[in-house]
């Protein structure tokens, strides 16, 4: 159990940088890190569920893996354009 | 034995993700930065999806879960990628269309 806790851990300090990354960098690379933190905070959800043992908080990366690529695709459309 | 495969694969699964980490930071530009979101989102979920497999069984609620998580992120994800380059060049270029080239001249 205190492997998961530790890959979260290790994960969740990688999504440091690309939250930095996207404030100060141009719209579209922001977007990119946006794209990369969506999936990395998915893994994290799931990696502490795991080491929670609460099986229902799996549902909960299951939601975000959706929301994430949603919400990715509304960025990209509004940026062709508007952003 | 299984729990050195397990340690293996979570070391596999952090590791990837934070590989395209260093690659989006020193891209050279979007598209650059586009081809490192691809190790975080193939071998990330399906190494972490594999260990907890492995750990709780390929039919528990959590095995079931986590594959589902998975294949979602490796479906989803190219889409995703190719929104962003799509977005990204009618943003530099204002439309889709090719750069036009020079008509061939026939040969004399």
């Amino acid at each position: 159990m205190t492997a998961y806790f530790a890959a979260a851990a290790v994960l969740l300090a990688g999504l440091a940088p690309l939250i930095v990354f996207s404030v100060r960098a141009s719209p579209p690379d922001g977007l990119v890190a946006l794209n990369l933190g969506g999936t990395i905070a998915t893994l994290v959800l799931m990696l502490l569920a795991e080491a929670t043992q609460r099986q229902p908080f799996f549902d909960l990366a299951v939601v975000s893996a959706v929301l994430s690529f949603a919400g990715g695709l509304a960025y990209a459309r509004f940026l062709e354009r508007w952003l | 034995m299984t729990a050195a495969i397990v340690w293996a694969l979570l070391v596999l699964g952090v590791a990837a993700p934070l590989l395209g980490v260093v690659g989006v930071l020193v891209g050279a530009d979007v598209y650059d930065r586009l081809h490192f979101i691809g190790p975080g989102s193939i071998f990330g979920p399906a190494a972490l999806a594999l260990a907890i497999v492995i750990d709780e069984g390929p039919f528990s609620q959590a095995g079931l879960k986590s594959i589902v998580v998975a294949v979602l992120l490796l479906g989803l994800s190219p889409v995703l990628v190719s929104a962003t380059a799509r977005a990204a060049y009618v943003r530099e270029r204002g439309s889709l269309a090719l750069p036009s080239t020079p008509a061939e001249t026939p040969p004399e």
